[in-house]
């Protein structure tokens, strides 16, 4: 079980519900994931448009959701969202993100734990993203977030576990779950990511873009269970040179 | 009176509160947030809060995100 805060959950593989061709094929795509916590954003209500009804079959599916800050470009802003977020979904979960720069989206350290430490005391389960920085994620921690979300590459950009020597740190110190967000575009990246020991992943771009999302989505949970079975099992030790598994004993010496 | 909403100038009778400006838009509460001023209004007030003369009112909603 994944033990978030005062929750447990059986997945460990979270899903961003972004970029889905439509609403059917999101709420498709979480069934055949199972995953049980699902990410949203905020934007400013077009007035002329009408509201999409998208929160009524998750609510149905008993996910957990998780809003998140997207947008903001500093911790001021990022506390503003954050209690839009809360009043929106009557939800005190969070996932905090401050990327001020368009190109690579890397979320801003020093912005996300000024945010964290003032939400954390305003209430907020707060799951930070946040750089693959094994000393930053420490000081999340330590400032009272439920989890750290480094990321694995940059966010949609598919690259798989490219920091992947700063996770295995961060997983080493680690005292609150390590979620690895952004960047996973495979089901074998995520299996690499739960063998190195992360409690969950957070996918999305690598399952809404792909071209079958439903299968993509069932794909990834078995990754993530087979990557965790196999941490859990404890992989064999890699090795220099051949060691044989099978006897090399000289019964075609006569020959 | 009137008042900003989301940038948009409207008329609005006195003594008009969050909760009623909300139905009067015919808008769905779930997933919806309001701040008035820049400051954020909790659902449970929106029946109290009463909009005043100028006021720069935000409506947000959830959307899919990552």
């Amino acid at each position: 079980m994944l033990h978030i805060a005062n929750k447990s959950f059986s997945s460990r593989l979270l899903l961003g519900s972004g970029k889905f061709a439509n609403p059917s094929l999101t709420q498709q795509a979480i069934q055949a994931s199972g995953c049980q916590l699902v990410t949203l954003a905020l934007k400013r209500l077009q007035l002329d448009q009408p509201q999409d009804d998208l929160l009524s079959p998750l609510r149905e599916m008993n996910i957990q959701l998780l809003p998140n800050t997207s947008g903001a470009k500093t911790a001021k802003e990022a506390i503003f969202a954050a209690e839009l977020a809360r009043e929106a979904l009557q939800t005190n979960w969070l996932k905090l993100e401050i990327h001020p720069d368009p190109r690579y989206l890397m979320p801003d350290p020093i912005e996300t734990l000024l945010a964290a430490e003032q939400l954390v005391k305003l209430g907020f389960v707060v799951l930070p993203y946040c750089s693959a920085d094994p000393v930053l994620c420490k000081r999340l921690e330590q400032a009272g977030c439920a989890a750290v979300m480094p990321l694995g590459a940059a966010i949609g950009s598919n690259q798989g576990l490219q920091t992947r020597a700063m996770l295995e740190i961060i997983i080493e110190q680690a005292k609150v779950p390590v979620i690895i967000d952004a960047g996973l575009g495979a089901p074998s990246h995520a299996a690499a990511a739960m063998e190195l020991g992360a409690s969950a992943v957070l996918v999305n771009t690598a399952i809404a873009a792909s071209q079958d999302p439903v299968a993509m989505a069932g794909a990834f949970a078995q990754a993530v269970n087979a990557g965790r079975m196999a941490y859990n099992a404890g992989l064999a030790e890699t090795q220099s040179h051949a060691a044989s598994s099978s006897p090399l004993t000289d019964f075609l010496a006569a020959l | 009176m009137r008042i900003l909403l989301n940038d948009t100038p409207i008329q609005l009778a006195t003594n008009c509160t969050v909760a009623e400006l909300v139905q009067q838009q015919q808008l769905k509460t779930e997933g919806l947030a309001v701040a008035i001023n820049n400051v954020v209004i909790a659902k449970q007030y929106w029946s109290k809060h009463q909009l005043q003369n100028n006021a720069q009112v935000q409506l947000f909603q959830i959307v899919t995100g990552g």
